[in-house]
């Protein structure tokens, strides 16, 4: 199966699997009803065209929110990209302020932000724009770099420096990966604008789905969750269809920057204290300037008084841990879970490619989806225990697992391949000895930033559903005002989060160095 | 050698290269006639890229110096005056030929001229697939486009490297002939890296073999065949002695390394 072939998708295969799920759908919905947990296609129809104008008017403010928030968050990254090219040596700080700032809990911050912009769309934009600027900024830095030396020899041999080689090759080569960003971006920012909208947002398709939710109407839950869904999987593949336009290409699938393996252990440290100190006065000095009030702005000093000083610090320290202990035993499972299902899909369906034409496009697309604002969907479905929360995390993590292993096992090189095949060796055998280390990279890629993401699923379940761990934690202290707590949860969190991408990519180096040692040079 | 009166055009000076522990190139001194064709040959892997990189300025040497017409290589480089046909065609695969052949007229800041383009295009071959982009040419056309690519600046200085490794059999026979018409109607010094050696004996006024890593001069061969060189060249007794002498001094000099392949 080449690239191309599992590219171009097979419109027979994907307009059969819609029906054949759309037919599933329904007639699931209908031997469930009365349980209140399902509702048919035909329901979520009926609804929407009953509530037309409610749902139009609530899609509009979303959209724009979404909107204006990928236009920022992609500036940001874009301005970001071209530091980071300018001046090489700011590389390592300027990915790890990003990833830091990518790891805060949209969860907590939602709430900081609504205080700080009041009643509006402030917290939406922003939201969307903190969803989206990271998955722009990756792929565009891979991009800028995706040029042989000898292009930029090309340039140098004509006397001509940086800025040319910025010009015609690096402005040029980075496209596809941009666009490969753009369509990742795009229901990312989507998904920003509804967590901002759940924060206390007056109108928008957020709001709604929390009413829906309270309120126990199931057919309203799933027309929002569709709604979010189709216009997710629209401006994804409006995008692609932009991108081949511009390219006469398909945009590359790029999930994560590779790792960067011969950089000295020293390097790597002074890094992480070049982030840590720059965070810390960024944080300070945003304080600073903002002018607010210390009762809810709480500095780098307050949460270090507030966790190690204060009388009450033991109280507030045991608080977070057995609420990051009860995240852990959903988030854990969820994304080891997500992970093994998504690479052993991709390897089943390179067994049976027949299924792979009809799996494929369904999951190019359903990897577009805002998992996140599908959570109700989740509760309803398998209740507010523990279930629910590691099945939403799972799923989270699964798609774009899928995608990538997918990705990693087309690029098995021929030639490795038709070896094995001249020793009559059968389709497992490939896969065991060729494919699947060609997939490594990719799917440790997937894994790496796919922790951010399972924090931000489990999280929002937490804080939507359950009632438990540090999702619950941190909307409780928000509620309650215990900006101490909340403040003390959004650093624990960002920094766990970050430690875990490290700590993949820990893991990912000393894999890799065995069976793709290329990728770390 | 006819150039022997005049002062040489390119010239390193004590010219010395090492990647980390790797020695490459030891120090090294040799001069290159101004409108002459000197093909550098050598085993796989003895330096001959690096010494071209050395000469082109892509590369900062360990000692020693390169200047060009008395000047050092970076002004050369900054008035575009030296062209490089790299081993890899490096075509940029967004462009078509011809907008790869004009990228380095803008990078060189000069004119573009449709008319000469065309002819460069037809002089390689390659009517016909001006608007092609590189992806759906075979690896012989992307060299050859690369190769009139380096020409379109008419640089004084025209470094070759390998640049007929992907090209066919009778289309290298052809530009053999047409190449050299070319650099000798514009005066043009040419450096040709390459491991053929018939390559060399066709294309050259004079070989210089070096040795495996880390390359040292063998030998300085002066190809006094008459031009313009017909492919039955091949057959005369002056052919087959200029190439027995290229043959041995590439063994002498794979002797005097201690690699894998000398061992053998």
């Amino acid at each position: 199966m080449t690239v191309a072939a599992r590219r171009a998708p097979w419109r027979g295969g994907t307009a059969l699997g819609l029906i054949a799920f759309v037919l599933v759908w329904e007639s699931v919905a209908r031997s469930l009803s009365g349980a209140y947990v399902l509702a048919a296609p035909s329901e979520v129809v009926l609804y929407l065209v009953g509530n037309a104008g409610l749902m139009a008017r609530a899609l509009a403010v979303t959209l724009g929110n979404a909107l204006a928030g990928f236009v920022l968050g992609n500036l940001a990254a874009v301005f970001l990209a071209g530091v980071a090219v300018i001046w090489p040596r700011a590389q390592g700080v300027v990915t790890g302020l990003a990833l830091l700032v990518f790891c805060l809990p949209l969860v907590a911050t939602g709430p900081i932000l609504r205080v700080f912009f009041g009643p509006g769309n402030g917290p939406q934009i922003v939201l969307a724009a903190l969803a989206v600027y990271y998955t722009t900024l990756i792929p565009l830095l891979v991009g800028l770099r995706a040029a042989p030396d000898s292009w930029f020899d090309l340039v140098r041999s004509y006397g001509r420096g940086r800025v040319a080689a910025l010009v015609h090759v690096r402005a040029m080569a980075c496209l596809p990966y941009l666009f490969a960003g753009l369509q990742i971006a795009a229901p990312a920012a989507f998904l920003g604008a509804m967590v901002g909208e759940f924060t206390g947002g007056e109108r928008g398709l957020g709001v709604l789905t929390i009413r829906a939710m309270r309120a126990l109407d199931v057919p309203m839950t799933w027309a929002l969750a569709s709604v979010a869904t189709a216009v997710a999987i629209t401006a994804y593949l409006a995008l692609g269809a932009i991108a081949r336009r511009v390219l006469r290409d398909e945009p590359p699938v790029i999930l994560a920057v590779p790792t960067v393996g011969d950089r000295r252990r020293f390097g790597t440290l002074r890094d992480i204290a070049s982030v840590t100190a720059l965070a810390l006065a960024a944080w300070w000095v945003a304080l600073a300037v903002a002018g607010l009030s210390p009762f809810f702005a709480k500095g780098p000093g307050d949460v270090f008084d507030a966790l190690v000083l204060a009388g009450d610090a033991a109280q507030t320290r045991g608080a977070l841990f057995a609420a990051l202990g009860q995240t852990a035993v959903f988030l854990v499972p969820g994304y080891l879970a997500g992970l093994a299902a998504g690479a052993g899909l991709a390897a089943l369906l390179v067994l049976v490619p027949a299924v792979a034409g009809v799996v494929m496009p369904l999951a190019i697309a359903l990897r577009s989806v805002p998992i996140v604002t599908t959570a109700p969907l989740i509760v309803l479905l398998l209740g507010r225990g523990a279930a629910g929360t590691v099945v939403l995390v799972a799923v989270m993590v699964f798609f774009p697992t899928l995608i990538a292993c997918l990705h990693g096992l087309a690029q098995a090189p021929g030639q490795a391949m038709d070896v094995l095949k001249s020793y009559a060796a059968g389709p497992l055998a490939r896969l065991v000895r060729v494919r699947i280390p060609a997939m490594l990279p990719a799917f440790f890629a997937a894994a790496r930033m796919n922790v951010p993401a399972a924090v931000l699923a489990v999280t929002v379940v937490e804080w939507l559903a359950t009632g438990n761990g540090i999702g619950s934690l941190m909307a409780v202290s928000a509620s309650l005002s215990d900006y101490d707590m909340l403040w003390s949860a959004v650093v624990v969190v960002a920094v766990l989060s970050a430690l875990g991408y490290g700590a993949v990519g820990w893991v990912e180096v000393r894999v890799l160095r065995i069976y793709a040692p290329e990728q770390l040079a | 050698m006819a150039a022997d009166t005049e002062p040489p055009d390119v010239v390193c000076t004590g010219l010395a290269k090492s990647f980390g522990a790797t020695e490459v190139l030891r120090p090294f001194g040799l001069g290159f006639a101004a409108g002459q064709t000197t093909a550098l040959v050598g085993p796989s892997g003895c330096g001959k890229s690096t010494l071209l990189r050395l000469i082109a300025g892509l590369e900062a040497p360990g000692a020693g110096a390169v200047t060009i017409g008395g000047a050092p290589v970076a002004e050369t480089l900054a008035r575009a005056g030296l062209s490089v046909a790299f081993q890899d065609p490096s075509l940029l695969p967004w462009r078509s030929v011809r907008g790869n052949i004009e990228l380095a007229l803008g990078l060189a800041r000069r004119p573009v001229v449709a008319r000469d383009i065309d002819q460069l295009i037809r002089l390689v071959g390659l009517e016909g697939f001006a608007e092609t982009r590189p992806a759906a040419l075979s690896g012989g056309m992307r060299q050859r486009a690369a190769i009139a690519r380096a020409l379109v600046t008419q640089p004084r200085l025209l470094l070759l490297d390998e640049p007929f490794g992907a090209v066919d059999e009778l289309t290298r026979q052809q530009l053999a002939q047409d190449l050299p018409r070319i650099w000798e109607a514009r005066g043009t010094t040419t450096i040709l890296v390459t491991h053929s050696v018939a390559e060399a004996v066709m294309l050259s006024d004079r070989i210089i073999v070096l040795s495996a890593r880390p390359a040292e001069m063998v030998e300085d061969i002066a190809v006094d065949l008459p031009r313009p060189r017909e492919p039955g060249l091949a057959r005369s007794l002056e052919y087959i002695d200029l190439t027995d002498r290229v043959f041995a001094a590439l063994s002498r000099g794979m002797a005097a390394r201690d690699t894998p392949l000398a061992a053998q």
